[in-house]
């Protein structure tokens, strides 16, 4: 059966009733404007009623992230045949592919960084994904970016590229698109065009790039700011420090016409800032919305509006990164409700 | 000699596997290393230097260099 077919079976949205809740795949439960993920405003960390935030709850997706539209909207168009579809991914993008592929009966295999935390990896393995662990110093070509390498060289080397095809979710305007389709509109219809402020990270640029153009065109107004980790060594997976970046190693979907301001984020910032929000208005959320919502709350100071930042996480995939950020507190003294 | 031709795999590919191959040297071995590109050319070469291995060199052609080396 080819994957096409598969796909047309699934036939998310359609038909499915999400008043009742009720669904003929999970796929169907990937968000979309009739079913979006929800917008929860923050209250303790910003008492504020001059620049609301919302924070955009990405965790809501069937498979946990973000990375879930994503994945079903590049899936969905690609010719995979017999191949096996392979992936660079921090985790996220690599489990929302093996799930959705699981579903549709397609092999997966990923390529994540040496770094990504080890609950992400087991993920994986649970879910039968064949995982190609790379150390990001591994080729000249990226030097930085050793599981992108690796992908690249299983579609290019001629004893590999017949068994392999690849989304490339840093290049592939789908990835664009499934925002501009889904969560700009989402966003739009859930503030009722109030929205004055988006925030997102940094990483394939697909979030940033899609949803600003959509708000920008219902509102040219609109301030989309995007957030970058201070230094290109960081500990905020899926994040990638655009400024100083070789034009080879932006990702070509990114479009900075739709971007106002770029901010610098440190670790300390994001990971502090994410411990402040599960604290005080009770949602854990993983480093990466630590990061973008850390920048919101610095707009507070000089803006006015209704701010949405997309929250691409969870806490619960991050358990080994903020141990030692916990136990650094424990040793201070620190923690606890303020 | 056994010699390894990994010119149909591109950097990083060519990498792991000329590491898996010396990997399974034994001592005083010696091998080729076939690779295709200058990116393979010089993360194998830096492979090796990390492990204090001084290969040969021989470039048979624009796209074909050749890597002596003993374990």
């Amino acid at each position: 059966m080819s994957q096409n077919k598969s796909l047309e079976k699934g036939t998310r949205g359609k038909g499915a009733d999400h008043r009742l809740r009720v669904y003929s795949d999970i796929t169907q439960l990937i968000a979309s404007p009739d079913n979006p993920t929800p917008l929860v405003r923050l209250n303790r960390i910003n008492p504020s009623d001059d620049f609301l935030i919302y924070l955009k709850l990405e965790r809501y997706n069937p498979f946990g992230s973000v990375k879930d539209r994503i994945v079903y909207q590049m899936l969905k168009e690609l010719e995979i045949g017999e191949r096996t579809v392979v992936e660079p991914s921090s985790g996220n993008t690599g489990i929302a592919l093996a799930c959705v592929a699981n579903a549709l009966g397609i092999p997966v295999e990923v390529a994540v960084p040496e770094g990504i935390p080890n609950e992400k990896k087991v993920m994986l393995r649970l879910l039968g994904t064949k995982i190609w662990e790379v150390e990001d110093a591994l080729c000249p070509r990226f030097p930085s970016e050793g599981a992108r390498g690796l992908v690249n060289a299983l579609i290019k080397s001629p004893a590999t590229r017949n068994r392999y095809i690849s989304p490339n979710q840093y290049e592939n305007e789908l990835n664009v698109l499934a925002h501009y389709r889904t969560t700009g509109p989402e966003i739009w219809r859930q503030t009722r065009g109030r929205v004055s402020h988006f925030f997102a990270g940094f990483g394939t640029c697909g979030t940033i790039s899609g949803v600003g153009r959509y708000l920008k065109e219902q509102n040219p107004h609109i301030k989309i700011i995007g957030v970058e980790p201070s230094s290109p060594d960081h500990k905020l997976p899926g994040m990638k420090r655009i400024t100083g970046l070789g034009d080879e190693y932006v990702p070509t979907i990114l479009d900075r016409a739709v971007i106002d301001d770029i901010v610098e984020i440190t670790d300390e910032d994001a990971y502090r800032t994410a411990f402040e929000l599960a604290r005080k208005d009770g949602i854990p959320v993983g480093p990466t919305t630590g990061a973008i919502l850390h920048v919101a709350l610095k707009y507070t100071a000089s803006d006015t509006g209704l701010a949405v930042v997309i929250s691409p996480d969870d806490a619960f995939k991050y358990a080994s990164f903020y141990q030692d950020f916990v136990e650094a507190e424990a040793q201070k003294g620190q923690g606890g409700n303020k | 000699m056994r010699t390894y031709d990994l010119c149909d795999l591109v950097c990083p590919l060519s990498k792991m596997k000329a590491t898996e191959v010396i990997d399974s040297l034994n001592e005083g071995e010696t091998i080729k290393i076939v690779l295709g590109d200058t990116d393979s050319l010089k993360s194998v070469a830096q492979e090796l230097r990390s492990r204090g291995i001084k290969p040969g060199f021989e470039q048979e052609s624009e796209s074909k260099f050749v890597l002596t080396l003993t374990r």
